[in-house]
């Protein structure tokens, strides 16, 4: 029959048990928050995640339809697109957007995207070269055109505007030989690629990290998981400390027991 | 009682309001540049910028930097040469516009013109812009003096400093382009 009593037994046993139990959790929750402190260091912003099952776990599917414009120089032709916010070089991801896009074209030197009160210019080559604010005076773009291979916006009020070849300056200019750009309609299997771009930076490596630590990522009772696994190392230490105490006193008598009962 | 009702609808109306003037535009970009111009702006240049630059001001802002030139307004006579920029930076998760004046290579005006993010918003008070001025760029890129952190807004402080150092580099850039441009005009001149 053991000698042990039993309060001693049960914190030792559940001690086993719960740390057993909390095992997994635990070392997500120890490796997770190491991370989170070290996001500029792991790049966790800048990562993106293109795991298609994490992805449809998400649910990260945008709701409406792409806007595309095409546009060409020489033999050259590219798609510019706008999804859910995010600017597309064909199936390439450029750069976020706050404004809807009202028209892209391809002038002489850059691709021309129009927004709501702001352009952006693009190279041939897809590369980001400049968003730029329009005044004032010069918001409210409804479409974007060409003439004379320059840009020409329309405004709400309606008034029209011509850039320069630099697209520093924008003059006055009057609603003739206007070639104003209009919406491409994608093909299946351009949208495809499309979305497959779109979702490559629709989730940020930190928020998965961050959901796993808060348990979010299991749904909304994923928390309370997360909250048993951190009352669960609360415990783990409470009963270790009382298991080594113990433990201790024991050691100690038995010593004692040893030193002046060797008789 | 009713005491207590009042101070505490005093203070949750205050609380409201410095909430709801918190973010948003202060000024525009463009009211910013004729201001500084005295309503009569100059017109925009561009400072294309070459691998050596964007390496520059991407050690600057530790991240990668998107695009390939950067406008800005400028006035030249003999003795002074001031430039103005108006640039971005994301403080937590939205960007930050600001608006720079340098004057012979020391900041003569800093002033945040949109702001976006949901705190930080105390940079754009004075008693943090007012820091800024005469501040030059050491030779390691960094300013030369300290700029004092405000609690609760470290990032939107460490993005307008960074805009600032960017500014005054950028400033630089074209001084030195300037002074290449005219010499090879001499040396054209001459020949």
């Amino acid at each position: 029959m053991s000698k042990r009593k039993p309060i001693k037994f049960t914190a030792f046993l559940w001690h086993r048990r719960i740390g057993l139990a909390a095992l997994v959790l635990v070392i997500i929750l120890a490796i997770t928050g190491i991370m989170l402190n070290h996001t500029e260091q792991f790049k966790l912003d800048e990562s993106y995640v293109d795991n298609h099952l994490l992805l449809n776990w998400y649910g990260i599917e945008p709701d409406d339809d792409p806007v595309s414009y095409q546009v060409n120089k020489d033999e050259e032709k590219h798609t510019i697109s706008a999804w859910n916010y995010q600017l597309f070089f064909d199936d390439v991801a450029i750069t976020h957007l706050e404004q809807n896009m009202h028209g892209a074209i391809g002038a002489e030197q850059f691709i021309v995207v129009a927004l709501e009160n702001a352009i952006i210019l693009l190279s041939y080559d897809g590369e980001f070269i400049e968003r730029i604010s329009t005044s004032l005076s010069f918001n409210n773009i409804q479409r974007l055109g060409m003439k004379y291979k320059r840009p020409v916006i329309e405004t709400s009020k309606p008034l029209y505007y011509m850039a320069d070849e630099h697209i520093l300056d924008w003059d006055v200019t009057i609603n003739e030989g206007i070639d104003w750009a209009e919406q491409h309609k994608l093909s299946d299997i351009d949208r495809d690629k499309l979305l497959i771009a779109y979702r490559g930076n629709g989730l940020k490596l930190e928020r998965v990290i961050l959901d796993l630590h808060s348990g979010r990522i299991f749904g909304n009772y994923g928390i309370y998981l997360m909250d048993a696994a951190a009352i669960a190392l609360l415990w783990l230490s409470l009963s270790g400390l009382w298991v080594w105490s113990s433990r201790r006193s024991k050691m100690r008598k038995k010593k004692h027991y040893q030193k002046h009962h060797r008789d | 009682m009713k005491r207590l009702l009042t101070i505490i609808t005093l203070l949750s109306s205050l609380l409201l309001t410095s909430v709801l003037l918190a973010g948003g535009v202060y000024q525009e970009p463009d009211d910013f540049i004729k201001q500084v111009f005295d309503g009569k702006p100059p017109k925009a240049e561009v400072l294309w910028l070459n691998k050596n630059l964007k390496k520059q001001i991407e050690s600057i802002l530790n991240h990668r930097y998107k695009g390939l030139r950067i406008r800005y307004w400028q006035h030249n006579d003999d003795n002074n040469h001031k430039s103005v920029w108006v640039l971005n930076e994301i403080g937590k998760e939205k960007l930050i516009t600001t608006g720079i004046v340098i004057n012979n290579q020391q900041i003569e005006q800093i002033k945040v013109l949109v702001f976006r993010e949901s705190r930080g918003w105390e940079v754009r008070h004075d008693f943090f812009t007012e820091q800024f001025k005469q501040i030059k760029l050491k030779d390691n890129q960094r300013l030369d003096k300290t700029i004092d952190n405000i609690s609760g807004a470290t990032l939107s402080v460490r993005a307008v400093r960074k805009m600032a150092q960017i500014a005054l580099l950028l400033d630089q850039n074209i001084r030195v382009k300037k002074s290449a441009d005219s010499k090879q005009n001499a040396n054209s001149k001459t020949n």
